[in-house]
């Protein structure tokens, strides 16, 4: 009995003793977010904004579901694009087709990127980082900042003004164009000022330049559509020509623009970057090929805006008219017999575009993959914002006949920088600058808003072969120059459908 | 006659008072068998004792038994869940007793939270389940146990994979993002309800208000099932052995196109004409094409992916005792293969539980269990393979794979054969649960029970996808180690205060730890595929990804059982638990309180012989919920590749600020619920009846919220809302027969439950928290919670037919939508958003079970029938086999075959353009009537069984999912419901999307004893 009675007391012991647990998680695993104690730390927090923005530039069928309107690119009439479709045919501007797929894909990306900059520019302003580090970091952050909600604002019309050291609560409303206009010039006449000089940069890192770029784009569309704030036009040429004017940049021979090597060289001005060991895979190749050349027949060329592309060296790059006929053989890419079809007798009956499937990779799984980097901007388009912004401001100059010339020669296979009378022009009106942009830039991502801002999308949609397979549901009006704001952010917010919760001023 | 009864009486009172001197009186020693009156099996370890003395003896392994007693001595057979028979010695020296079973159970002794209780004390609701309930059903899962067998517990089967799928929930889902499955407790251990063999189960106890729950805390909220493993008993070594096997398909296949009409339907989506000299390369066919097809019949892919799945189990076990120690060891394997292409599960399992006495006041025990469970082979792609191209066949002429579409028709996706014909997969577990436990007799009034335990689960799961079906191959490793220790102290003080007054107090503590660390190792770029996940350094690209978590709770809990002359009983308890998860509001208190009035012991309907049992039970109790994950209250900043960024072509490590909003204030979910529910038993208990009614009002509900993409994180834990659940259970026990030959009984359990949402956040009225299933495929979720519906409303646009020959609104043959509102709140002219609306429901108004057992001399018919009424089921598989959602490009559906057309006015819409997904054109009635389990057993007579040498010997066959009555159109109601595939089973639920669809399979066995 007594050797029990211990028993029992022995028991108690040990169980009073650990009796009291602390019920405290163990959070010692955790990293603080914003702490930005030395540099490694503040670049570990730039990092993710980059990679933000690559992800989501990997699938370029989803991130340009909004511009299809645009006249250099159309998609499949059938399959899985029915959502692509609704912007080929504007098939929205009253609220409906809020809710389709993809539609979600560049907001939710671009909004993710703005809270990840935010952050970071609240982690600096009480970080222990050396102050050139801390600079540069906040510049970095409102670079990209600016960039997204100059995106988000050309996308959607005006969105709300979601900044630094404020956390949202979800119950924000929708700010107008003009504010949101005014956050983008504040924010990159910051970050023009603390980021590197072009060539000075990291390897694969914003520079100046990008930020002057980003700058002259702004005032290019604030001047045209909604706003249309004529004054903002000599501000984007003279931004512009700052940039020329590093003479850092320069226009690659046509043949190289679109190797892999391209895309990371002095015509970027700023380009997303793949890893060496291929643990990233893009899939810009894939949008751009047809099924029978194992692609997603995402996204091709109009054909009256092939027809109109100038002849040159520059077309032969930008379109590819024999289409690739592949098949898998034993997990591997090979080619059919035979290996092409004339574009016209292809599955989608269109040509396709080459320069995004130039650099495409066939040994890297069961579709085409790329790795070539994605530009943002070139070189070519500052040279004809410049022209366009001269010749709508100013008046055109030397300077600014230069600027488009020099893109013309080069789509014509010669030297950039020497004048070539069979090429070069001695005037040109701003609608035929933006119609060499068109071209220089065709399915870049970049047409679409420049038909909106130049209040031409009308005018392209009445030009449209009526053997496109996807038909027009509406000849465009102004409603169809802002997309629906994505129904999952309306369902869950106070923001107001476009078009009764778009506002300008 | 009369007269020499009233001597009888006489002399054994005269017996009892001249007890000491009994062992005058002539002894004789008397045997005899005993027997279960309901099925002639004998009864070993039935309790036999002389009236009024202490010479007693149990019945031997045959049921036999030899006592010394005198003639004038009354013998009492007793044996739990038996009605105990007296018989009085008169010269004869044999006496056979057959039992009757007590229906009425009321002496029965069944497991409650922290200990036990006889029935009769029972004050709240409580479902008991027996081993003899489901022995007759060759199982191999315990939820097959529960299923329809336990009013208020809907068991569905969500998927007929090798080793997996259902889904049990207690009365309705409490919580919308919280987490609402049971707690599980074996053996006083809590652990998974996988964890455990269903053959080495005795008894489960389902715990459903509050009273009962409410010693569970914050993890009773959503149920208790409580699970009692075998023991032995005395006597000598009983071996048991039971194997048995069979085979399993799925119960139906869905009508698919054969492949001439798909190419019909191609072409006619495409456009062509298959006369046109100029037909493009793909995605259409020519004349010859069509003729061809027509002839070969194309390929037949639901013949190609489903296949017969042959399944064997396996148990022996072993038990016995003497005097102070009884023992049970088993040991079960279970192996089967999948009816869907191609995988193999195979388990492992070996229990031993002893208890020992030490001496008088001293128990000790000791309950082992250890399992392994391997699953190999990687199971196709239904929702590819089923939408797969059927003019494409699975093989070319020279016997390789077609990767793709050969026209690039259908899908894009590959070839659904090469993942489960290539990719390699093993998944290993390892399971060890051990309690032990420590009864202590302090005094005669004060018990102390102690006990502790542990349980480890080492899950390791390995992929390799070679370069044929990967990105230049894939391989992933994951290991996860868990280890969760218990230790529970709890005191007992039973004291009779007079003959009238019994009090019971319960004072216990307990702690639970859990730990768990998870690694996740991937590769991917392997120049070869021979070493696959066996060594990832050869691999070019590799990650990591590894975690810990800790988790901490620590109980007190009280319990005061008063019994007033045993007919008016109260049952108070309060629990205080405290818990790591939550940061500055980590106590939650949780008080019950219950009454129970015997109503038959009292002298008005003592006298009324048809009611034998009556007893009204009222209680009221809150419960908690903590079920959010390790650091669920807290910001964390993001760590993984996802966000590393290749600056200069190597990645560069970052950390990206959280997903979600930080919520230190953040605490319990609670669940206060009302019950009250009537017993009764009528003519000795041939009818049996139970009824509850019951109301649980949810609140500080732990809600998932999702936030706007444009406030950055897009995800909160917040508490707030409400959630109801109001309902009713009924179980009707019927004894329709009893006699030599034949015996039948039914159980028949209903259930109703009605959920609903009574308010969320603010002045918010609806928000979304169900899985997007898959992002690419609905931009809008299918479902969402919203305030005044159920926790799961379908969400879509209300489809209206097919615009016909002549309506001027619309292209003929594309589908017509009701315009229902407009961006101020009244119809447009527009289908937009705003015209999305709710348009189904997938809770049942009604889940119910049928369960029958007849004998008839040595054999037994078991059968259970199984039923939902009134839920609906949004067929997503459906709205993607017609030709919808991103990843279809054109229809594999034979409805399809009656599309719209000019000359055929159906109302199938005829074009993809326009047409949604998200429609109550896929809302079906998901109601259905399932026999779920028919078992015919034969036992092998007594004579011939002693002649070989056995105790039992019973042969038998059975069916699962033998029909199903049902309208619905997919697979199968059951699975399709609740699809695996999501998440938030609570929110999604009845979406029928990618779900592996239920199996009928037949089964042959055998068990022996000796």
């Amino acid at each position: 009995m007594k050797y029990f009675a211990k028993l029992i007391i022995l028991t108690l012991l040990i169980f009073s003793n650990q009796s009291c647990l602390k019920l405290e998680e163990d959070t010692s695993s955790l990293l603080t977010v914003g702490q930005l104690n030395n540099a490694g730390d503040v670049a570990a927090n730039v990092a993710p904004i980059y990679r933000n923005l690559l992800n989501m530039h990997i699938r370029p069928h989803f991130t340009r579901t909004a511009t299809y309107g645009a006249d250099d690119i159309t998609t499949w009439i059938g399959g899985n694009k029915a959502p692509l479709r609704v912007f080929d045919r504007f098939d929205y501007g009253n609220g409906e087709n809020a809710d389709i797929i993809w539609l979600p894909h560049a907001w939710d990306f671009y909004w993710r990127t703005i809270y990840y900059c935010n952050t970071l520019i609240d982690g600096l302003k009480t970080s222990k980082a050396p102050k050139a580090v801390v600079d540069l970091a906040d510049a970095e952050a409102r670079v990209f900042r600016a960039l997204c909600y100059l995106q988000l604002v050309k996308t959607y019309g005006n969105v709300p003004l979601i900044v630094d050291g404020v956390l949202p609560t979800g119950k924000e409303e929708r700010a107008t164009v003009l504010q949101n206009y005014q956050l983008i010039e504040s924010d990159l006449l910051i970050a023009e000022q603390s980021l590197p000089k072009p060539g000075t940069e990291e390897v694969g890192r914003a520079s100046a330049g990008f930020a002057k770029t980003i700058l002259a784009d702004l005032y290019l569309t604030w001047a045209g559509w909604p706003v249309k704030d004529a004054s903002k036009y000599p501000l984007a040429a003279a931004k512009a020509k700052e940039v020329i004017d590093y003479n850092y940049y320069t226009l690659l021979p046509i043949e190289q623009l679109w190797t892999l090597a391209g895309g990371q060289s002095k015509e970027t001005i700023f380009s997303l970057r793949y890893a060496t060991d291929k643990s990233i895979t893009g899939e810009m190749a894939t949008a751009f090929t047809f099924h029978q050349g194992l692609g997603f027949s995402d996204c091709f060329p109009e054909l009256q805006f092939f027809r109109d592309f100038p002849e040159g060296p520059r077309k032969n790059f930008t379109f590819l008219l024999d289409i690739p006929n592949r098949v898998i053989t034993g997990g591997v890419i090979t080619n059919k017999n035979p290996a092409t079809t004339p574009w016209d007798k292809s599955d989608r009956a269109h040509p396709m575009y080459r320069k995004f499937v130039l650099a495409e990779d066939l040994t890297f799984g069961p579709r085409p993959a790329s790795f070539r980097p994605i530009e943002l901007y070139r070189y070519a388009e500052v040279l004809l914002i410049h022209a366009e912004a001269q010749a709508r401001g100013g008046g055109q100059n030397a300077s600014s006949l230069e600027a488009l010339n020099q893109v013309r020669r080069r789509a014509a296979g010669l030297p950039f920088a020497v004048a070539n009378p069979t090429v070069d022009v001695t005037s040109a009106t701003p609608n035929e600058i933006v119609d060499e942009k068109g071209w220089e830039l065709a399915g870049e991502y970049k047409r679409w808003f420049d038909l909106v801002r130049t209040e031409r999308v009308a005018e392209m949609a009445a030009k449209r072969d009526p053997a496109e397979p996807v038909t027009l549901l509406r000849q465009p009006t102004e409603a169809q120059y802002i997309a629906p704001i994505p129904f999952s952010s309306i369902n869950l917010s106070k923001l107001e459908q476009n078009p009764k919760g778009f506002r300008i001023k | 006659m009369k007269k020499n009864y009233l001597l009888k009486k006489q002399l054994w009172v005269a017996q009892i008072l001249l007890f000491g001197f009994s062992s005058a009186f002539s002894q004789m020693t008397i045997q005899g068998k005993v027997t279960s009156n309901a099925d002639g099996e004998t009864m070993p370890g039935v309790s036999i004792i002389v009236k009024g003395t202490s010479q007693g003896t149990i019945t031997d392994i045959d049921g036999q038994y030899t006592i010394n007693a005198s003639s004038g001595q009354t013998l009492i057979f007793s044996f739990l869940g038996f009605k105990t028979v007296e018989k009085v010695v008169d010269n004869q020296t044999t006496i056979d007793v057959s039992l009757v079973e007590d229906a009425t159970k009321l002496d029965e002794v069944v497991v409650v939270g922290y200990g036990t209780a006889r029935r009769s004390d029972l004050t709240g609701a409580l479902t008991s389940i027996s081993a003899k309930d489901f022995d007759k059903q060759p199982l191999n899962n315990v939820s097959q146990a529960l299923q329809g067998r336990a009013a208020g517990v809907q068991v569905t089967q969500t998927s007929g994979a090798p080793g997996g799928g259902f889904k049990i929930r207690i009365r309705g889902a409490n919580s919308i993002t919280g987490g609402n499955e049971p707690l599980y407790v074996v053996d006083g251990q809590f652990v998974d309800i996988s964890a455990v063999n269903v053959n080495d189960i005795a008894s489960m106890e389902v715990l459903k208000d509050a009273s009962a729950t409410a010693i569970y805390g914050t993890r009773g909220a959503n149920g208790v099932v409580l699970i009692t493993t075998k023991s032995g008993s005395k006597g000598k070594a009983k071996i048991t052995i039971d194997a048995f096997s069979g085979y399993a398909d799925v119960t139906q296949k869905l009508p698919l196109m054969n492949a001439y009409d798909f190419a019909l339907g191609v072409n006619f989506a495409e456009g062509r004409d298959p006369n046109d000299p100029n037909l493009p390369f793909s995605q259409a066919y020519s004349q010859a094409e069509l003729d061809a097809l027509r002839t070969n019949g194309g390929e037949d892919w639901q013949k190609r992916l489903f296949q017969t799945a042959r399944f064997n189990n396996a148990q022996i076990a072993a038990s016995g005792g003497n005097e102070s120690t009884d023992y049970y060891i088993s040991g079960n394997f279970y192996e089967t293969t999948g009816t869907v292409l191609d995988q193999y599960f195979r388990r492992l399992n070996l229990r031993a539980n002893f208890n020992t006495k030490l001496n008088q006041k001293v128990k000790v025990g000791l309950n082992f269990n250890v399992r392994n469970e391997v699953l190999e082979g990687e199971r196709a792609d239904l929702g590819v393979g089923l939408s797969f191209d059927p003019t494409t066949p699975a093989f070319d002429k020279d016997g390789n794979y077609n990767f793709n579409s050969l026209k690039n028709v259908a899908t894009s996706q590959v070839n659904p054969l090469i993942a489960p014909n290539f990719n390699s997969r093993n998944n290993n577990l390892n399971r060890l649960n051990i309690t032990g436990y420590f009864n202590y007799q302090i005094t005669k009034n004060l018990v102390l029970n102690s006990s502790a335990g542990v349980v480890n689960n080492l899950r390791q799961n390995n992929r390799y996808q070679p370069i044929i079906s990967s990105r230049n191959g894939l391989a992933t490793v994951e290991n996860l180690y868990a280890t969760n220790l218990f230790n529970t102290n709890r005191l007992t003080y039973n004291f009779d205060i007079n003959k009238n007054n019994n009090i019971k107090i319960d004072a216990i503590h307990e702690m639970v730890q859990e730990r768990s660390n998870t690694a996740i190792l991937e590769a991917s770029n392997f120049f070869t595929d021979l070493v696959t996940y066996k060594d990832l350094s050869i691999a070019a690209v590799q990650r990591t990804d590894t975690r810990e978590s800790n988790r901490e709770l620590e109980s007190f809990l009280g319990r005061i059982n008063y019994s007033l002359y045993n007919k008016y009983l109260l049952t108070l308890s309060m629990r205080a638990d405290g818990t790591s998860v939550f940061q500055n509001n980590k106590w939650g208190y949780f008080p019950s309180a219950s009454l129970a009035w015997r109503v038959s012991e009292e002298l008005f309907l003592k006298n009324i012989e048809t009611i034998d049992n009556l007893k009204f039970r009222v209680s009221y109790g809150q419960v908690g919920n903590q079920a959010i994950g390790v650091f669920g209250t807290r910001s964390r900043a993001v760590i993984n590749q996802a966000i590393n960024y290749p600056f200069n072509g190597t990645l560069s490590t970052g950390v990206a600020p959280s997903n979600r909003v930080a919520n230190p204030d953040l605490t319990w979910e609670k669940t206060a619920q009302i019950n009250a529910g009537f017993d009764l038993g009528l003519y000795e208990s041939a009818i049996t009846l139970s009824f509850d009614y019951y109301k649980k009002n949810t609140t500080d509900l732990l809600l998932d919220t999702q936030l706007p993409s444009f406030v950055g994180p897009t995800r909160k834990f917040v508490n707030a809302g409400e959630v109801e659940n109001k309902g009713f259970e009924a179980t009707l026990g019927t004894r329709i027969i009893q006699n030599k030959n034949w015996s039948i009984n039914a159980t028949l359990s209903l259930a109703s439950n009605k959920n609903k949402v009574l308010a969320l956040f603010d002045d918010v009225k609806a928000i979304e928290v169900g899985d997007r299933i898959r992002e690419n495929t609905f931009p809008v979720n299918p479902t969402r919670v919203e305030v005044g519906l159920p926790i799961s409303s379908f969400r879509g646009y209300i489809f209206e037919g097919v615009y016909q020959t002549g309506e001027t609104d619309g292209t003929p043959g594309q589908a017509k939508y009701r315009d229902v509102s407009g961006p101020n709140g009244i119809p447009d002219g527009k289908i937009t958003t705003d015209d999305i609306t709710t348009i189904g429901d997938g809770n049942a108004d009604y889940v119910w079970g049928w369960n029958w057992d007849v004998n008839f001399k040595n054999w037994n018919l078991n059968f259970l029938f199984t039923g939902a009424q009134g839920n609906q089921i949004y067929n997503l598989q459906r709205a993607r086999l017609m030709g919808l959602g991103a990843e279809q490009f054109h229809a594999v559906h034979a409805d399809f075959n009656n599309r719209w057309t000019p000359t055929n006015p159906s109302n199938i819409p005829s074009s993809r353009n326009g047409t949604q997904i998200l429609s109550s054109q896929f809302v079906e009635d998901g109601s259905y009537t399932n026999l779920k389990n028919i078992a015919l057993s034969y036992n092998v007579g007594d004579e011939l069984l002693s002649k070989v040498g056995l105790s039992k010997c019973r042969i038998y066959a059975s069916v699962e999912n033998v029909f199903i009555l049902t309208k619905y159109t997919g697979f199968d109601p059951e699975s399709t419901a609740t699809p695996l595939s999501v998440n938030n089973q609570d929110a999604d639920v009845g979406i029928d999307y990618n779900s592996y669809p239920i199996n009928r399979s037949v089964t042959f066995g055998l068990t022996i004893s000796f």
